[in-house]
């Protein structure tokens, strides 16, 4: 494991914004963080690299206790968290210079220049960075993350403010990361059809606490759909479906909308039965992406 | 990672703000126009203020050169000095924090301890610097400009004559003094830049804090007396010290001498115990301070 954390609290005042979390990943995956904004993402993530101190828990990187070996574990991280933000005086380059040599490794010319230019930043580093775009000023925090080339990268909300081409770009950056690099990365979003693209793993949050954590493969069931419904007359439809074997979960929406967890091949029969006992169905729509699971889990809307 | 990298890097960025040179500049123009106003009208203005002596004494000589114009501006510039060093001391922290740069600061390998302790020394180098800066522009070029003879120092009741080769030394000290004294705000400033998450509040709670303390030395009321001797703003004028000279039972100056060394020793001391004060209450805080921002 590269980390795990065990019964992490962190309390503001009388505030609970990280209520009892525990979770780990392994090395070489890509590892989803999941929540709405103020879940308590950042803050997580700020204990991980000791920036807040958890009112209680455990965080081990590398097997190590990030408070007994803080250096020694951040040596081996790189993390942007949330807005990349750089000294806008300087230029990229500078910029990328100056944390190189905070990184305490020696890092050669040639590895900044590499490190641009693998985030697309080579042609416009000598710019200073208060004339950069947000999406530039992503890209270069992502360098200062990778140009001491950790095991482990953190990305709090990586692809924040950036236009689709910019999203794909990073998406590309981080599977190439693990894919290619073998690097263990965690990445946070609230972007959740990234982290279906990109996690092999994922942890969904909601008010500090966990709400699931599992692979995305396996949350993901394609075997098991979410069916939407909407019908003419949504209680008899209700009924209907409650009686059958083929029903996993139902929840009737207060908008008459009825949820059906059920297995792929029975979504026709479904439809099948509900339009012989004549009802009109309106709409009948599988929810099956992460978006629709997490949504299911944070509002509490659970099938 | 090593306390000199960091300290190398603090200074590289201190030096790459543009706002680090508005100190300098400031000094410079400040002293500049000092040195003009003087240069124009400083014979008027030294035989006003020698006008009770001259009945008694015959006065010879450069009286207006370029150590008494050193002096003149020493009095008057030591007194804004905290302004510029707080301009710089308190964007310290607080401005890595606004930047949104400290978050990013921490997440590299190092020590908080180490971090505060090369942002500090970074702090400390750049009072230096100001002070040299401004020994080159009040002594130096005032030396040039005015040229070089025996010192006078005016005092409400009496005057100080210094011979002219027992002088330098006297400024030597005098800066190292001011250093000391510059560094005392410094660490201040610096220290309430942990808590603000822009240079302003930093900024002005440093001026707000040597105004009220002068205020209080200023006012010449018993309740105060007790707390006086440890205000560090009592001490920062104690360069004056280096320019009172012994005189000997012959009634003769003593070159070399200075009148009363313990009292400078003691407000040397007191300085330098404000700055271990504030540099280790820094270390404290910071180590368990929240990065929120």
């Amino acid at each position: 494991m590269i980390l795990e954390v065990a019964h992490l609290k962190k309390k503001f005042g009388s505030f609970v914004a990280v209520d009892d979390l525990s979770f780990s990943v392994k090395a070489g995956e890509v590892y989803g963080f999941l929540g709405q904004n103020g879940a308590g993402k950042s803050t997580t993530i700020r204990m991980l690299l000791s920036l807040i101190t958890p009112t209680s828990g455990s965080i081990q990187l590398f097997g190590k206790s990030i408070n007994q070996h803080r250096e020694e574990i951040l040596n081996q991280v790189g993390a942007v968290v949330e807005k990349p933000d750089l000294y806008k005086y300087l230029t990229g380059y500078e910029n990328l210079s100056l944390f190189a040599k905070m990184s305490g490794k020696a890092i050669s010319k040639t590895e900044i220049s590499n490190t641009l230019a693998l985030v697309g930043l080579e042609k416009r580093c000598h710019d200073p960075v208060r004339v950069y775009s947000q999406g530039m000023k992503q890209r270069l925090g992502i360098a200062v993350a990778l140009v001491h080339d950790p095991e482990f990268i953190i990305l709090d909300e990586p692809t924040n403010g950036l236009d689709p081409q910019g999203i794909a770009d990073i998406r590309n950056l981080i599977l190439m990361l693990s894919k290619e690099r073998k690097k263990t990365v965690l990445v946070s979003s609230h972007l959740l059809s990234e982290i279906e693209q990109i996690a092999d793993s994922m942890l969904i949050i909601n008010r500090g606490k966990k709400i699931v954590e599992g692979k995305v493969n396996e949350l993901l069931n394609p075997n098991n759909v979410r069916l939407e419904i909407v019908v003419d007359d949504d209680m008899k439809a209700k009924q209907l479906i409650e009686n059958t074997a083929w029903s996993k979960g139902l929840k009737h929406a207060p908008d008459g909308k009825i949820i059906v967890e059920t297995e792929a091949a029975a979504v026709g029969l479904l439809n099948k039965m509900l339009v012989e006992n004549q009802l009109n169905v309106t709409s009948l729509r599988s929810m099956n992406s992460l978006e629709a699971y997490f949504l299911s889990l944070t509002t509490g809307n659970e099938v | 990672m090593k306390f000199s990298t960091i300290v190398y890097l603090e200074l590289y960025k201190v030096f790459r703000k543009p706002r680090t040179y508005i100190a300098f500049g400031a000094i410079a123009a400040i002293v500049g126009l000092i040195q003009l106003g003087f240069y124009a009208d400083g014979k008027s203005y030294m035989q006003f203020g020698l006008q009770s002596f001259t009945d008694s004494f015959d006065i010879n000589g450069n009286i207006m050169n370029g150590y008494l114009m050193a002096y003149i501006i020493l009095q008057l510039m030591l007194v804004h000095v905290p302004l510029l060093i707080a301009l710089v001391a308190g964007d310290m922290i607080s401005g890595e924090a606004a930047q949104g740069t400290l978050r990013v600061l921490l997440t590299k390998p190092m020590s908080r301890a180490t971090l505060i302790a090369g942002k500090f020394t970074a702090s400390f180098i750049y009072t230096i610097a100001l002070l040299i800066w401004m020994a080159i522009w009040a002594l130096g070029i005032s030396m040039m400009v005015f040229g070089v003879d025996d010192m006078l120092i005016l005092k409400s009741d009496l005057v100080t004559q210094i011979v002219k080769s027992d002088v330098l030394w006297r400024y030597a000290a005098a800066f190292g003094f001011a250093a000391l004294a510059m560094t005392t705000v410094a660490a201040m400033s610096f220290f309430l830049s942990l808590f603000a998450e822009n240079s302003i509040g930093p900024i002005m709670a440093t001026m707000s804090i040597i105004i009220v303390f002068t205020i209080l030395n200023t006012l010449d009321l018993p309740i105060f007396d007790s707390v006086k001797p440890f205000l560090f703003t009592s001490h920062m004028l104690g360069w004056k010290g280096f320019f009172d000279v012994q005189i000997n039972e012959n009634n003769e100056q003593v070159v070399g001498s200075i009148e009363n060394l313990p009292s400078v020793m003691i407000s040397a001391g007191i300085l330098l115990l404000h700055i271990l004060g504030f540099l280790i209450a820094s270390i404290l805080v910071f180590r368990k301070k929240d990065v929120l921002s």
